[in-house]
């Protein structure tokens, strides 16, 4: 065995036996991609809340998962909604969200269970339709959201009925920031065909409005007069 | 309305004339009309891709116009497959029949309206209602019009042609509530009556924006919701549209959604973009049990077979060539007598109504403001040319009054006269002396007899045979620019 051979044999069980030092420089978390990634979502968030408050809507800003809840509770108290109507959620499980509304004193409407091969009968759709056509807040979560037009695309499901950004006159929507594109046609790009063809897809951008009289503007005439987003920033892995 | 089986449409001449002599009217449209360029101006300001975006839209358009036949072949397979009742009808009769059929099959009594101009052409409330059902329109502006039992007197602003106060007094009248003139009152009192009537419903009625070949959807444009309402509470649903809202993909989408709201509303996008591919799946907790959708030829592929029409069919129907055109706004949209007024509507009408719009195409000055807004830049002014050749050579030939038959006699005289250099010299230099008594500067201040009109608001004639003192773009004509107000 030559002198060098045996040289890295040595360095190599100095190695192993103490724990390799870290350079100062290379312990901060996030080399130069995930912050180009934060700052491209921060910009598309941003982007976002200009659109969306310049269509009349308010953005509510960017919380943890965890702390949706506690956002959402103080939303129903601030404006004084009594009953709230919940959706599955897309990325977010919507029971915890339901049950710490239920625990602030706010009645919370669930779509009525799906399960079965009819599905909910007419009776039951039509007792969940006055309950909604009733209620305070509709809360649902977002498939997708455009940053340049402040818009949120939501598609229905079961669990997730249509009628949830329509008949309740205040709509809180949830979105998750990494969800967030930067025009429309990324946005139906990612939503996809398939999901066009087989969900119901509405793009929402702003509260209901009309100006049909003498072309002014006035918010909320058929759909919600009120509407919240909110985004979801995800814990860091 | 002007069907080609209703009763003749009152002629142009007069209901022009009334809209011209309604100096209250002119005020009204120039104010909701200047607000709407305003918006549109900024946006474009603030869009500078936007011209790019409309030739994009534009050759889409082209394209899918152009093989109309097979994308109308994949649609109408796309749509059945997605649950769909598919009906094509060739005229206005065949879809009111198609429609009254599935309303009276489904025992339909309460039908809600979304905003649909298809709807007006083919005069469908009033079949619906001699058939005994209760029709009512909950776009605001179509809820309006339709409580004064008008027509609407524009495309995408129904009620343009009234005043805050008068809505005010309208709903005063017929929904019992105090007088207000504030947009946000009367905003609220219409809500509150529509929700009712759209919880009761049992049939919806929507126009279609767009229909997607590719994945057999129905693209909903719209901002107050209404659309959305009616294609989802109740139990039935029908969706009428031209043939020629057919776009090839999904992805050609974004390119008129960007345009479309810029040029009609000064939006970015409108407030609410629906995505309907069928009736309600298993487990879906709203949306209709059957969902229908009339597909209407009604005078469009003659327009396709005409190689200048066929720009038409481009039209999105944005309404913003309406709110630029000088004559819409100053004779308003009733005045046209179709449910397609403006522009746009001048060199459709002939083509879905017949002889009854023939005169529309000569209601233009030709200053072309309307091409240049539109948001696929169809050359309207060119084919209102085509239109008013046509009309010189098809039979029936149009009815003038002898107002307008002296008037055309004179103008073809004069053309017969000023084809030749020596009898034109010599027709102005008569003209010239005879007129001298009245001419100052070389200019005409007040023109006799028939002529009088023109100079009637200060607008000079530059008298015939005349030597004026005048170099290029600097007249003498100082009165011309002022106008009585």
């Amino acid at each position: 065995m030559s002198a060098f051979h045996k040289m890295i044999a040595t360095v190599k069980s100095a190695l192993e036996r103490a724990p390799r030092a870290v350079p100062a420089h290379a312990a901060a978390a996030s080399p130069v991609v995930p912050v180009a990634h934060d700052a491209r979502r921060t910009e598309l968030l941003a982007q976002f809340a200009r659109e969306l408050e310049a269509v009349g809507g308010a953005f509510l800003g960017a919380f943890a998962p965890d702390d949706i809840r506690a956002r959402t509770v103080a939303l129903a108290r601030q404006i004084g909604a009594r009953t709230a109507a919940i959706g599955a959620g897309v990325t977010l499980d919507s029971d915890p969200i339901a049950r710490a509304l239920e625990q602030a004193g706010v009645a919370v409407i669930r779509p009525p269970s799906v399960r079965g091969a009819a599905g909910p009968d007419d009776a039951a759709r039509a007792a969940y339709r006055e309950r909604l056509a009733g209620c305070d807040l509709g809360i649902v979560e977002a498939d997708a959201a455009i940053a340049a037009t402040g818009t949120l695309a939501v598609v229905g499901a079961p669990d997730r009925p249509n009628s949830l950004t329509l008949l309740p006159p205040s709509n809180l929507i949830i979105i998750h920031a990494d969800r967030m594109r930067p025009d429309l046609a990324a946005a139906v790009a990612g939503i996809g065909a398939e999901t066009f063809i087989a969900k119901r897809v509405a793009l929402i951008t702003g509260p209901s409005r009309t100006a049909d009289i003498e072309k002014m503007i006035v918010l909320g005439v058929h759909g919600p007069k009120k509407l919240y987003a909110i985004a979801i920033w995800p814990n860091e892995a | 309305m002007a069907t080609p089986d209703a009763a003749p449409a009152p002629d142009f001449l007069e209901t022009s004339r009334k809209g011209v002599a309604d100096t209250d009217l002119r005020r009204k449209l120039e104010n909701s009309t200047g607000r709407h360029l305003d918006h549109v101006a900024h946006m474009r300001g603030e869009f500078p891709r936007y011209d790019d975006e409309r030739d994009a839209a534009r050759r889409i358009k082209e394209d899918a116009i152009g093989r109309l036949d097979e994308l109308l072949i994949i649609l109408k397979q796309k749509l059945e497959a997605n649950g769909c009742n598919v009906f094509v009808a060739a005229d206005a009769a065949e879809a009111r029949d198609y429609i009254l059929q599935v309303a009276k099959k489904a025992g339909s009594q309460r039908v809600v309206k979304g905003k649909s101009m298809t709807t007006e052409e083919i005069d469908l409330n009033p079949a619906l209602e001699r058939a005994g059902m209760k029709v009512v329109e909950t776009d605001l502006g179509e809820y309006i019009v339709q409580l004064r039992r008008e027509r609407p007197s524009h495309i995408i602003t129904p009620a343009i042609h009234l005043s805050k106060e008068d809505i005010g007094q309208l709903f005063a009248e017929q929904l019992g509530i105090p007088y207000s003139a504030e947009p946000e009152v009367l905003t609220a009192a219409a809500r509150e009556r529509l929700r009712s009537i759209f919880l009761g419903a049992d049939l919806g009625i929507t126009g279609v924006n767009f229909a997607i070949a590719e994945t057999g959807s129905l693209v909903l444009i719209e901002n107050e919701g209404n659309g959305r309402l009616t294609s989802t509470l109740p139990e039935t649903f029908i969706a009428v549209m031209g043939i020629e809202k057919v776009i090839p993909q999904l992805t050609d989408l974004s390119h008129f959604l960007e345009i479309l709201a810029r040029t009609g509303t000064g939006q970015k996008l409108t407030t609410y973009t629906n995505f309907i591919s069928g009736p309600r799946r298993d487990g879906e907790l709203d949306g209709p049990r059957a969902m229908h959708v009339v597909i209407l030829d009604n005078g469009r592929s003659a327009m396709l077979a005409d190689p200048v029409m066929r720009e038409a069919l481009y039209c999105l129907r944005c309404g913003a060539c309406l709110n630029v055109c000088p004559v819409y706004r100053r004779i308003g949209g009733h005045a046209y007598n179709s449910p397609y007024p403006g522009p746009i509507g001048s060199i459709v009408s002939p083509n879905l109504f017949g002889s009854a719009a023939a005169k529309l195409p000569f209601a233009s000055t030709l200053c072309g403001a309307c091409r240049d807004i539109c948001p696929v830049k169809i050359d309207i002014p060119r084919i209102l040319l085509h239109l008013r050749w046509k009309a010189n050579v098809t039979e029936p030939p149009i009815k003038w009054s002898a107002d307008a038959r002296r008037a055309r006699a004179g103008v073809r005289r004069f053309a017969r006269m000023a084809r030749y250099p020596r009898s034109f010299r010599l027709l102005s230099r008569l003209g010239g002396l005879m007129l001298r008594p009245l001419t100052r500067d070389g200019y005409l201040r007040r023109m006799p007899g028939p002529f009088k009109n023109w100079t009637r608001w200060g607008r000079d004639f530059p008298a015939p045979g005349a030597r004026r003192k005048e170099t290029r773009g600097e007249t003498v004509n100082a009165s011309a620019t002022q106008r009585p107000e």
